[in-house]
């Protein structure tokens, strides 16, 4: 079935539609949750909570392309749920990626304004455009998608030890291009 | 910035790059942006040269053994392998009928890969719009461990975003629906052929191609056999040119440039180089020198007699062997090597022509 019919069919208000998402998209979606959450039983709640998000986003939403869409809202629902886990031991393998970034950017000083989640998406956005396609992706295999180094090297068709050198160069360019947008010292 | 920051942050990377990293694509990789002008034109000439065959031959050869010889014209039209002199470049013998199974249409030895290009068949139209979430391809040879990852051949121009995106490149660019056969890349690591080579004690390895449904049975294509194809490179030694970057007040040295159509080796050498190129690197010492081998391959430009410049790109690998820093890169158009007129970075030059 095509992104467009399963859309149709949550227009419709059909439960069918849930189902047709879970079928072509489920694998990608659970994925991301497992990734970042470390824990299945919580991946699937994740995942779970993300298709009621779909089914209240659309309509009115039409999201294209819905792949995207749908990681977006369990990548945001999955990184609450980790957030607010503080009290329990992490695992994940979003801790590793995070603790990569962690350990680049709280070195030294940091302005921690309470950014507007637009400012931040600018930087972001403004510094991947400073990248080429396969910075990118690499980029977002690791930090968005929580990937391992392992799989990404895979699927780049490299070793995960050139991915980690490629890795640690991106991290020192977003230190650099933060700290001359200012958000940090 | 704390942990809840960074996270916000990422939340916010904006629809395009999280679609455009669902899937590799290897000939996004190899781009280089300075080339892409050149192509509608030529691709317009692959298509004059198409018609003009079907006029020839009648419509009903044409279908019958155009697929071979079309996606060759296309491929050497893609790659601007003429106007480049490129000699390197070897287009096989296609059969006559349309055959099945796997017709290799041409190859190019970059000195660090042999890029293999190929036609598959048969491949259906589900298949085919599979690729990229629910079937992969790869190259391997037959009786050994050795193989790697195929793609479908896209050209080069193309910017995607996203397996749909991809999907309908595939079909438009790389499937041919009447013969049901696709054509695909390989990038053959050259020591892993040689490596096959020693171990089947031949020069001729069998190369075949498996495409890996999700939901179904492998299926294999070939063997056919495949021998390494020649190199074509032009080295330029620096003389141990010494380059000074005030910024972060460090000197490297530039040692030297091996260059072919599709690829670049700058060799460098630094201060503790060799114990930054192990996975135990000092990361925070590292740092300024991976800027500086950066700003080597993005910054230094390559000039051509009409005065066009050229840069290799950002390095793919870094290894470092023979006392030296391999920054390799590589591109999707070819260059004309013989034509290089001078080799600068900033005020530097590196080469000059005399």
């Amino acid at each position: 079935m095509t992104d467009t019919e399963i859309i149709d069919l949550f227009f419709e208000r059909s439960e069918q539609a849930i189902e047709e998402l879970a079928k072509k998209h489920g694998s990608a979606v659970t994925a991301v949750a497992r990734n970042i959450l470390g824990n299945e039983q919580d991946a699937e709640e994740c995942v779970n909570d993300t298709w009621l998000g779909v089914w209240n986003a659309v309509p009115p939403h039409r999201p294209s392309p819905l792949r995207t869409f749908v990681c977006k809202i369990a990548r945001n629902l999955a990184t609450m749920k980790y957030h607010a886990n503080t009290a329990q031991k992490r695992n994940s393998r979003y801790d590793a990626a995070l603790d990569e970034l962690e350990a680049i950017l709280s070195d030294g000083g940091s302005v921690e304004a309470a950014y507007e989640a637009k400012e931040l998406a600018a930087a972001i956005n403004g510094f991947m455009a400073t990248l080429s396609y396969a910075d990118r992706f690499l980029f977002t295999r690791r930090y968005w998608y929580g990937d391992p180094l392992p799989d990404i090297a895979r699927m780049a068709d490299s070793t995960a030890n050139s991915v980690t050198v490629r890795l640690f160069r991106i991290r020192k360019k977003l230190k650099r291009y933060l700290e001359k947008e200012g958000f940090l010292v | 910035m704390k942990r809840e920051t960074i996270t916000r942050m990422l939340n916010g990377l904006d629809d395009r790059y999280v679609s455009e990293a669902e899937a590799y694509l290897p000939v996004a990789v190899q781009e280089s942006p300075e080339r892409i002008s050149h192509m509608k034109k030529k691709r317009i000439l692959t298509f004059a040269l198409a018609a003009a065959l079907i006029l020839l031959l009648g419509a009903a050869a044409y279908a019958s053994w155009s697929v071979h010889t079309v996606r060759q014209q296309e491929l050497k039209a893609d790659f601007g392998i003429e106007e480049n002199k490129v000699d390197s470049y070897v287009e096989y013998a296609v059969p006559d009928g349309q055959g099945q199974g796997l017709v290799l249409l041409s190859a190019v030895n970059d000195g660090r890969e042999q890029r293999v290009y190929v036609n598959i068949s048969p491949v259906s139209e589900e298949e085919a719009a599979a690729f990229p979430d629910k079937t992969r391809f790869v190259w391997c040879i037959e009786g050994t461990e050795i193989g790697g990852f195929a793609a479908p051949q896209l050209p080069v121009e193309l910017s995607l975003s996203g397996t749909d995106e991809i999907r309908a490149a595939v079909m438009e660019h790389a499937y041919d629906k009447e013969t049901q056969t696709l054509t695909l890349q390989g990038f053959l690591d050259v020591n892993m052929v040689e490596r096959a080579m020693t171990e089947l004690g031949t020069d001729a390895v069998p190369l075949a191609v498996q495409m890996l449904p999700e939901d179904g049975e492998p299926r294999s294509f070939g063997p056919v056999p495949f021998a390494l194809t020649g190199e074509q490179s032009r080295v330029f030694d620096f003389g141990r040119a010494v380059y000074h970057d005030e910024e972060l007040d460090k000197d490297i040295e530039i040692i030297g440039l091996e260059l072919t159509p599709f690829s670049a080796v700058w060799k460098v050498s630094y201060e503790g180089a060799a114990s930054f190129h192990t996975p135990e690197a000092d990361w925070a010492a590292y740092e300024p020198w991976s800027l500086l081998e950066d700003k080597i391959c993005i910054e230094a430009e390559i000039v051509f007699s009409d005065g066009s410049a050229f840069s290799t790109g950002g390095a793919l690998t870094t290894p470092y062997k023979d006392g030296a820093v391999h920054l390799t890169c590589g591109w999707g158009g070819a260059i004309d090597i013989d034509d290089v007129q001078r080799i600068v970075l900033g005020d530097l030059v590196l080469w000059e022509r005399k």
